[in-house]
């Protein structure tokens, strides 16, 4: 019995190594990702229970993103309970159409004929966070640069010719393309260095960065900007998202028992038939 | 229990068989007293079963099934409905573990050849049912009408295009439209809904009653009828009730701890339990960047695109599927085990496995020529599998059966 198992495991891994050695880089091999040129997305790691960061992220989104898109599956009295904003304040600060009242959805105040503005209606950004990952998001807003060839005077790596125009540029400052001298790495993994002991190093296009003093935010808090913001749309794409990694362990322990309680009933009846 | 009650209770009994099904069908059912963990998943395809259902029914009640309410509906259920997320992640994750568990026990069929003689029926009503619950997938899969179910649905529904004659005219009758559209949605939702389910509970009661009256199988393939006691009681059974049934509560403990790690944690499974593209409403303007139909029929896909001609890549989607019913007579052996049997079953089942597992993965990611090839190769394997069936089973040397349990 024992033998017969190990020949049978023995031969599906050697099939499966087979398989793998022959064509593993090929069958395997990554597809364009989807932050395109970037490369690799910046990985963002959601934190939606920092309400402080969702707060900052809520008023950025509506301060600068909701004049053009909707939030049309989400209801403003719900934005202010989950990220305990007082009703009062909220309405006061964040919601500048008296006329709207607290079960409202967030349908937006873009005109019909937006279009003939942009090329495109801005779409509505509720499932952002779910059609496109929070990875996409926090490193597409961070990476516009500026391409005078396109109608608003700037392209984006992670997404390029996009219809948008970097509506946090005063805040970033001005980020461009720049050329860079980096060290060429030698064969044996370290810097490659010519004969006088200097670093060789060879130019490399394509990094960003921003202009210096253009610009009313430091990179890094620029960049908390955008992580409060991504964790914003983190949060409207699934407002119940804390709530469900919440519960989610009390019931997982609730099966635990579950199993265990029933699996010592089990061995109890089995020792009827077992003896 | 009080008099009251013992009346009442043999008043009904005599009106209704209760004591004698529960005796037949639970505390007096025969099941072999050694089996291993492969013949839990028939009773977690049950409970998924029930699940679904129910899960499905409280889905129905906010549900909209018209072309403009049906996505926002969904989102309506996400964040208004009062745990409207729960019971949707459950119905979800749900689908994708039924399928997962049911390709489990379908594996056991193929292992421990729980087809064979008396069992060929409970095979093709099993089967029958895999094939209603494919249907049922699908028609599900296009409600929340979101990208992947409309392209998904153009995708499935295109393919009754290609069958000669009739095809446009069947195509046209399955959508009820001449593109997908509300119409499409809301026939799915009574088929999904109502037809379907039925068709599946009347198929599961018929798989276990045949099942109840052949008996259920072993992984050593010993007919535990040949030896009984003086009662007629096979030697080597214990009853259902109460063994097997907490046999089965410990597989639906871990089952469930396993399926809440992944709806409260994991609901989406990565991309492939609820597709990214799908949480974006359907656009018929806009063809998604690829179109991936979700795991479970993967492999299946993968298959269809392997053939170059439409019809042909239909009739070898259908074939593989098919091939399925009539495994009992391809299977020649005179064992049932994979434990007994040859050295040549062992490779075939091992690379069967393989490639079904790799077809899945193929269906799920774009096309290049070197998967193309692998598709092609994968998919002759499968139909090896059971083509050279007769042959292999027929002519390999096998062990000899032990008489008992």
């Amino acid at each position: 019995m024992m033998l017969r198992l190990i020949n049978l495991n023995i031969f599906v891994v050697i099939v499966f190594s087979i398989i793998i050695l022959v064509c593993s880089n090929k069958i395997f091999a990554a597809e364009g990702g989807p932050c395109k040129d970037y490369g690799e997305c910046d990985k963002f790691k959601y934190s939606l229970n920092d309400l402080e960061s969702l707060q900052r992220g809520a008023s950025t989104y509506i301060n600068y993103c909701y004049g053009c898109h909707s939030l049309q599956y989400s209801r403003w009295g719900r934005v202010a309970k989950d990220l305990q904003i007082p009703e009062d304040i909220f309405f006061e600060n964040l919601v500048f159409d008296k006329s709207i009242k607290s079960g409202d959805l967030m349908i937006g105040s873009m005109p019909e004929d937006s279009a003939n503005w942009f090329g495109v209606v801005p779409p509505d950004l509720t499932l952002v966070s779910r059609y496109k990952g929070d990875d996409w998001i926090y490193t597409y807003l961070r990476a516009y640069y500026e391409d005078s060839s396109k109608q608003y005077g700037v392209n984006n790596l992670v997404y390029p010719g996009t219809a948008m125009p970097n509506v946090l540029l005063s805040l970033q400052g001005n980020q461009k393309l720049v050329c860079k001298d980096i060290p060429v790495i030698a064969r044996n993994g370290g810097e490659k260095r010519d004969e006088s002991g200097k670093t060789v190093t060879k130019e490399k296009c394509g990094f960003l960065e921003v202009e210096e003093g253009t610009g009313q935010l430091s990179k890094e808090e620029f960049d908390n900007l955008i992580y409060d913001l991504t964790n914003f749309l983190v949060y409207i794409g699934e407002p119940s998202k804390a709530t469900r990694e919440r519960i989610g362990w009390y019931v997982v322990f609730y099966f635990l028992i579950f199993t265990a309680l029933s699996s010592l009933l089990y061995r109890e009846y089995h020792k009827d038939y077992n003896k | 229990m009080s008099e009251m009650a013992t009346k009442l209770f043999s008043w009904v009994n005599k009106r209704l068989p209760i004591v004698n099904t529960f005796e037949r069908h639970m505390s007096k059912h025969p099941v072999p007293s050694k089996v291993n963990f492969w013949y839990l998943f028939g009773a977690l395809a049950a409970v998924t079963l029930i699940i679904q259902i129910v899960s499905g029914i409280w889905l129905i009640m906010p549900y909209s099934n018209t072309e403009e309410e049906a996505f926002s509906s969904i989102e309506y259920i996400m964040r208004d409905v009062d745990y409207g997320w729960v019971i949707r992640y459950i119905h979800t994750t749900g689908a994708s573990l039924f399928f997962a568990v049911v390709y489990l026990h379908m594996f056991r069929g193929l292992l421990y050849g729980s087809y064979q003689k008396p069992r060929e029926l409970v095979w093709i009503f099993g089967c029958t049912i895999y094939l209603a619950m494919m249907a049922e997938g699908f028609l599900g899969y296009v409600l929340p009408y979101g990208q992947m179910s409309y392209w998904g649905a153009q995708v499935i529904i295109s393919l009754f295009g290609a069958i000669p004659y009739i095809g446009e005219s069947l195509e046209l009758w399955v959508r009820g439209d001449y593109y997908i559209s509300g119409i499409t949605v809301s026939r799915f939702f009574a088929l999904h809904v109502v037809a379907l389910p039925l068709v599946l509970i009347a198929l599961v009661f018929l798989h276990l009653v045949a099942l109840h009256e052949v008996g259920a199988g072993n992984p050593e393939g010993v007919d535990i009828e040949e030896h009984l006691d003086e009662d007629g009681i096979p030697l080597d059974s214990v009853p259902f009730f109460p063994y097997k049934v907490l046999n089965a509560l410990v597989a639906i403990g871990v089952f469930m701890t396993v399926f809440s790690i992944i709806m409260f944690f994991f609901p989406e499974g990565g991309g492939y339990f609820i597709e990214m593209a799908n949480f974006e409403k359907a656009n018929p303007l806009v063809t998604p960047d690829h179109i991936a139909p979700v795991w479970y029929y993967a492999p299946f896909y993968t298959m269809l695109r392997a053939v170059p001609d439409p019809l042909g890549g239909l009739i070898v989607m259908a074939s593989a599927v098919a091939i399925f019913f009539i495994v009992p007579w391809l299977d020649r052996s005179k064992v049932a085990s994979i434990r007994y049997k040859g050295i040549f079953s062992k490779i075939a089942l091992t690379l069967f496995g393989v490639s079904f597992l790799t077809l899945g993965y193929l269906g799920t990611v774009g096309v290049t020529e070197i998967r193309k090839l692998v598709s092609v190769i994968c998919t002759i394997i499968y139909f090896a599998y059971f083509l050279l069936m007769p042959i292999y089973t027929k002519y390999e040397k096998t062990k000899e059966v032990p008489e008992r349990l």
